[in-house]
């Protein structure tokens, strides 16, 4: 029999059907890639595990992460996540205020100290004593490494959380930086984008309650299972990329006949994330898709790498000014050694 | 600051500011130095079809020497005329070019690139292979030979790398494409690659003397 | 007419398939791998499964695939937060399953090689809770 307090009887009592579940585990292994036995083996692991507790912190940010997760495409399967976490703390979405919200929090880390899952999305100020964001009184840096204190992972939900995003972009004025630069000593997983991708966040959410753990992680700690690609290896148009055509604006005939955005600046080639496999509204389309190149949002500090319409192949800065200073001062260069030289040679002739 | 941030951004503008400097530089300083008078009287009053004639005629074998030097002529033309193919015709390179000088032209397709690098990469190869064994060349190379023959292949090599994905992430390749490029421009005024600017000068040169001379070209 | 219909556009297939028939060659890896789950199933009976989003198959693929699966004996129709169509195809053992949410769209699709679906037989949690609500029904009559 089940214990009354596993995921499995709580979904039960929620109304969910076994059945339902299994399917949402199928799906779950699907977008994951995982072989579809792991689904049973989820559906499993899931009855009997309990249901896992989370705190949610929003810093420095801007809730499109939230309302990523929570306006998905497909309420029934996707917020089903919500069915397997207990929600313990997060400030748009509870319906406690004030001293009970605070308090709610503290009381979620004393009943699952060092069991909990910390989620954070938004970037930390930390300049000033951390005076441009504080929740209650009480700064990001200090909330942050209070609550990190009894999680048992983190999961960094957005570019800003993940590498600083929007608030980190130069010149940074309020000194903003990501989970990972101040908490050292926990697990962290980055799931960055801007927004990142609801499956992606629900699939991540679902391996650590199905196993317990972070799944396998890339060099800037995104899962690899949605992080292994870069999108323009999966793109669509990467055959018009192989075969040399491009849209040079976006209203010549390369786009209506919808060739390859190198040139108007697409930021595939060098972005790892799903969105040209899983794509987004539920599988409509991806900015690419919609005729307009990739911006990098799921790559650290992707607002200070040039302009989104600048090829990747042409360089950052405007060199022309320091390239004609250079010529110049290379011809009065080469002319005064002309010169040198010419006297030095009329002298020796004058000896003669 | 990641790599490819640093190869397309401080790298390339200080690779530029040195090659403009250098390349100015040795050109001034070679095309504004005094020519020795020559007092003899010309065989023929005008010079210069004489250097267009050595400019053709010495960029072909001689028939008397051709057995031993077509080899290596036609591996030079190989690799010459590839990295043009593959500097002045794939897409990503004209848009470099275009974003330095305004200036595009029709790209061709990425098939065409990458043969033609691979047999540029090839020929490259055999280049260094002949210089390393064959006795006199051996014998005649310095530093400047081996260093320009590294700077123009890592470009190429490092290039194919970045379109197949072999070795790192493609934007490490890339950072390290852009870097072996910085590395070119920044060695190219002041080695053998000069030869670049300066050899039809030189050729030009020296066709104007023989025909003031009046000695066969 | 809106101005928005003067703007010519073309819809192209972005995908032009390099065979002239449009076949990838995965159809037919799909329909020899189901050969050797069949093999598997019937020696040691172990399940197996296909998940048809795990590679890529053109539409003349799906094409081959259904013409040479055709639909079995059975099907199933399971609506359980969105529709759910199982189908044996006239390869006894060999299930087409979809999985659709509630708008419709596919979040799953995979072929099974058991005599049953695991998803078509009643959970005995599921059957347990029934039991109860049945006997409590049952009390509530009497």
């Amino acid at each position: 029999m089940n214990e009354p307090n596993t995921l499995g009887a709580s979904l039960a009592r929620s109304g969910v059907s076994r059945r339902s579940f299994l399917k949402f585990c199928t799906a779950m292994a699907s977008l994951m890639a995982l072989p579809p036995s792991a689904a049973y083996a989820m559906v499993d692991a899931l009855n009997r595990a309990q249901r896992q507790s989370v705190i949610w912190l929003s810093f420095q940010e801007c809730t499109g992460c939230v309302e990523s997760l929570t306006r998905s495409f497909d309420p029934t399967l996707e917020q089903m996540i919500f069915e397997m976490i207990s929600l313990d703390y997060q400030h748009t979405l509870q319906a406690a205020s004030g001293e009970a919200a605070e308090s709610a929090r503290e009381q979620a880390m004393k009943a699952s100290w060092g069991k909990y899952l910390l989620i954070v999305d938004g970037s930390i100020p930390t300049k000033d004593g951390g005076v441009y964001s504080t929740v209650a009184g009480i700064s990001n840096y200090d909330m942050l490494v209070e609550t990190a204190k009894g999680a048992a992972a983190i999961v960094a939900v957005g570019t800003c959380s993940a590498y600083g995003g929007i608030p980190h972009a130069n010149p940074n004025p309020t000194g903003a930086v990501a989970v990972s630069d101040i908490i050292k000593d926990k697990p962290i997983m980055n799931v960055p984008g801007c927004p990142p991708i609801p499956s992606v966040i629900a699939g991540v959410l679902a391996y650590f309650v199905t196993y317990g753990k972070l799944p396998e992680l890339d060099h800037i700690g995104r899962p690899k299972v949605f992080f292994a690609d870069t999108i323009h290896d999966r793109c669509y148009r990467r055959p018009f990329y192989d075969q040399g055509k491009f849209a040079k604006t976006f209203d010549d005939e390369g786009a209506r006949n919808g060739w390859c955005l190198y040139e108007l600046g697409c930021k595939g080639p060098t972005t790892y994330n799903a969105c040209a496999t899983i794509k987004w509204n539920g599988g409509v389309s991806f900015p690419i898709e919609s005729g307009h190149g990739c911006l990098g949002c799921s790559e650290p500090n992707f607002w200070d790498k040039g302009s989104f319409y600048k090829p990747l192949a042409v360089p950052l800065a405007d060199n022309a000014t320091a390239i004609t200073a250079a010529a110049l001062g290379g011809i009065a260069v080469g002319t005064v050694a002309a010169v040198i030289s010419r006297k030095h040679q009329s002298d020796i002739s004058k000896e003669k | 600051m990641d790599l490819l941030q640093f190869a397309r951004g401080p790298a390339l503008t200080w690779a530029f500011v040195i090659f403009a400097f250098g390349m100015t530089w040795r050109l001034a300083g070679i095309l504004l130095l005094k020519r020795r008078p020559d007092y003899s009287e010309p065989r023929n009053a005008v010079s210069w079809p004489g250097a267009i004639k050595l400019i053709v005629t010495r960029s072909w074998p001689r028939r008397e020497f051709v057995h031993r030097t077509a080899f290596g002529q036609t591996l030079g033309y190989i690799f010459h005329i590839g990295l043009a193919i593959v500097v002045f015709g794939f897409a990503p390179h004209i848009l470099f070019f275009k974003g330095m000088t305004g200036v595009g032209w029709p790209n061709l397709p990425n098939a065409v690139i990458y043969l033609s690098g691979a047999i540029t990469l090839g020929a490259l190869i055999a280049v260094l292979g002949r210089r390393l064994s064959h006795p006199v060349l051996r014998l005649l190379s310095n530093f400047d030979d081996y260093f320009s023959w590294f700077v123009t292949f890592t470009p190429v090599a490092t290039g194919m790398l970045a379109v197949a994905h072999l070795g790192a992430r493609y934007e490490t390749l890339l950072a390290i494409h852009i870097l072996s490029v910085a590395l070119l421009l920044i060695w190219f005024p002041f080695g053998k690659l000069m030869h670049a600017a300066l050899v039809f000068v030189s050729r030009g040169s020296t066709g104007a003397l023989f025909e003031r001379k009046g000695a066969s070209i | 007419m809106s101005t928005l219909d003067n703007i010519n556009v073309k819809v192209i297939n972005p995908l032009p398939t390099q065979q002239v028939d449009g076949l990838s060659g995965n159809a037919d890896a799909v329909l020899h791998e189901i050969v050797a789950l069949l093999e598997t199933y019937t020696t040691t009976g172990e399940m197996g499964a296909i998940d048809l989003h795990s590679l890529p198959l053109t539409p003349a693929d799906y094409e081959l695939l259904r013409a040479t699966l055709t639909e079995g004996e059975v099907h199933a129709h399971i609506n359980a937060i969105g529709n759910s169509d199982i189908h044996e195809t006239c390869y006894p053992g060999v299930w087409w399953l979809t999985y659709y949410n509630a708008e419709d769209d596919i979040v799953a699709e995979l072929l099974e090689i058991t005599s049953v679906p695991q998803i078509l037989k009643a959970p005995e949690e599921d059957m347990r809770d029934g039991l109860a609500r049945l006997r409590d029904r049952l009390t509530q009559l009497e």
